[in-house]
């Protein structure tokens, strides 16, 4: 475990001492705030629209209304954003030669995939945190609740864990950071569309493509529902990319 | 300390390294000379654990690289060709590092960072980021992190490579320090770099061994014989060569190559100077001895004649 924190520290820090971790923290600020106040302001005239109506407030669920189409939406941004986290991981240790130093190190395959993997989800949770700012707000000027928004970033968590783990594989495929980067964003671009031509293939294959979309089973984190099928979708998702980035990097040593 | 067996190493159809066999003994410093290309790259790797064998068993301080890899590497340290160093850390910090996935007890490794940052010298350095360090600071801090977890094997992969003269003293300084308490192998093309620090030295070409010796022993035996130039003066040469012959323990006389007539080399047999008899032979059969001596082969003939023996035997006959 040592050794995967160790790892995983390594990581972190040279996101941080490059300008990676700025870019990506800085855009995801950026682009979180703009769609945060594009939903509230909506939020807010759908208000004031229904209060007079007679609808009353009772009706408008923060949580609902708000909390959970933003959230969905920022999963557009790490469409994009993720790649530029995983492309490095291993494309450039191989390109510098540095992979050399850590698979002639006592430590086990398993060890550097898993630290790798802790490291970039750390960047990945620093992205998040920042979020959470705007949400502060919304606790400060009103009432909504806290729980689903709990299960909502756990759901983003093992949602961006899967990605990470995706691109961690395709990273360890090349010793070129923007093949990697590229490959990954197609291939996350892939998993996110991977439903939309369902309706047509019938009833049974849509639902088994319905099942492989990542997004299909973030809704219920968000609902504030924590569904063991979902849960069990991200974690073996995870733990695929993950055996397949360390069957990647122990073959790629018997080819040399 | 090291024992390598029947070691063979091919990428898909290109055989690297082929049947490499060849033991260390604890303290050792080991020479591995070759010319580029020659597999010395990736035996070292293999040795390392960097990759595995397609064929063949290798045993560091007595846990077999491929069965036991953790333990293995525990006990090695590794310079590879490349220092492989994260640009974006600082000299300490990249130490540092190290000596955590090395297994270097936490209490234990600031002292050692900074005890192994002065044996390389590289203190001065401590707070510069890795990327901006001279060739020359690269290599040694290269060198440094094979230290750092005082390790019992030491597997330097051209560890001179991109110093300046006086480094290479240092550095080969340096090594031959180590030597005591770790077991040391090095890989070079450079020739005067092993009969310089190297115990015994392992001459590899194409991927095979072509010999195994002390630089001393590997002097003496390019024929498994003594050599002797003699030049006589020219004009009854065949019948001085006759003479020469006759002389007891003399094995062998040819004309020496890209030489004027009456000029021979005379092999004799091993351990015994015939140098009087020589001379006397040539003086009493009433011819003039211009010139008579040994002929040193330096190691840099050795590695010549060994690395090049494929080419001119079909071109000489």
């Amino acid at each position: 475990m040592n050794n995967v924190l160790a790892i995983a520290h390594k990581e972190l820090r040279s996101y941080f001492a490059s300008p990676i971790a700025y870019i990506v923290i800085g855009f995801f600020a950026l682009l979180f705030g703009w769609f945060y106040i594009g939903i509230l302001d909506w939020f807010v005239r759908q208000g004031m629209q229904m209060g007079p109506m007679g609808m009353g407030q009772s009706n408008m669920n923060v949580n609902q209304q708000m909390v959970r189409p933003l959230l969905l939406n920022m999963t557009v941004v790490f469409l994009f954003l993720l790649p530029l986290i995983t492309m490095r991981t291993y494309a450039e240790e191989k390109r510098s030669g540095t992979i050399e130093l850590l698979l002639t190190s006592p430590l086990t395959d398993v060890e550097i995939v898993a630290g790798k993997f802790l490291g970039a989800m750390g960047l990945y949770a620093a992205m998040l945190a920042v979020s959470l700012l705007h949400f502060g707000l919304l606790f400060a000027f009103g009432t909504p609740e806290w729980k689903p928004l709990v299960t909502a970033y756990l759901g983003l968590l093992l949602f961006g864990g899967c990605f990470i783990s995706v691109g961690l594989f395709i990273s360890s495929l090349t010793k070129n950071q923007i093949v990697a980067g590229a490959a990954t964003f197609g291939v996350f671009l892939l998993l996110w569309v991977i439903d939309w031509i369902g309706q047509g293939m019938g009833p049974r294959a849509e639902a088994v493509l319905k099942y492989l979309s990542m997004t299909e089973h973030l809704d219920d984190f968000v609902k504030g529902v924590i569904d063991t099928k979902h849960l069990v979708y991200y974690l073996s998702f995870i733990t695929f990319g993950l055996f397949l980035t360390v069957k990647s990097v122990d073959s790629e040593r018997w080819r040399g | 300390m090291i024992e390598v067996e029947h070691l063979t190493k091919r990428y898909g159809p290109v055989t690297a390294v082929q049947d490499v066999s060849f033991q260390v003994h604890k303290g050792e410093i080991l020479g591995f000379l070759g010319p580029n290309g020659a597999g010395k790259t990736t035996t070292m790797r293999v040795l390392t654990g960097y990759m595995p064998a397609t064929d063949g068993r290798v045993v560091v301080a007595g846990h077999d690289v491929f069965e036991q890899p953790v333990e293995a590497k525990r006990r090695i340290g590794y310079l590879p060709e490349t220092p492989p160093l994260y640009p974006d850390m600082t000299v300490r910090e990249y130490l540092q590092f190290v000596a955590k996935i090395k297994g270097v007890p936490s209490g234990d490794r600031k002292s050692r960072v900074e005890q192994v940052m002065v044996r390389t010298w590289v203190a001065d350095m401590a707070g510069r980021a890795c990327g901006k360090l001279s060739k020359g600071y690269r290599q040694r801090v290269g060198l440094a992190q094979a230290l750092i977890h005082n390790p019992d094997v030491l597997i330097l992969d051209e560890p001179t490579a991109g110093l300046d003269p006086k480094q290479i003293i240092e550095t080969r300084r340096l090594i031959k320090e180590l030597a005591g308490d770790h077991t040391i192998i090095l890989s070079t093309h450079i020739l005067p770099e092993v009969s310089q620090t190297c115990d015994r030295v392992v001459i590899i070409n194409k991927g095979r061994v072509v010999a195994v010796d002390t630089p001393h022993n590997l002097m003496g035996r390019l024929r498994g014989a003594e050599t002797m130039f003699v030049q006589v003066d020219g004009a009854r040469a065949s019948e001085a060569a006759a003479a020469l012959a006759k002389v007891p323990g003399v094995v062998r006389v040819a004309p020496a190559d890209n030489a004027a007539t009456g000029a021979f080399e005379v092999e004799s047999e091993k351990g015994r100077d015939v140098r009087r008899e020589l001379a006397k032979a040539v003086v009493l059969g009433g011819h003039d001895l211009l010139e008579l001596r040994p002929t040193r082969v330096s190691l840099e003939d050795i590695f010549l004649s060994l690395t090049t023996e494929e080419q001119p035997e079909e071109a000489a006959s």
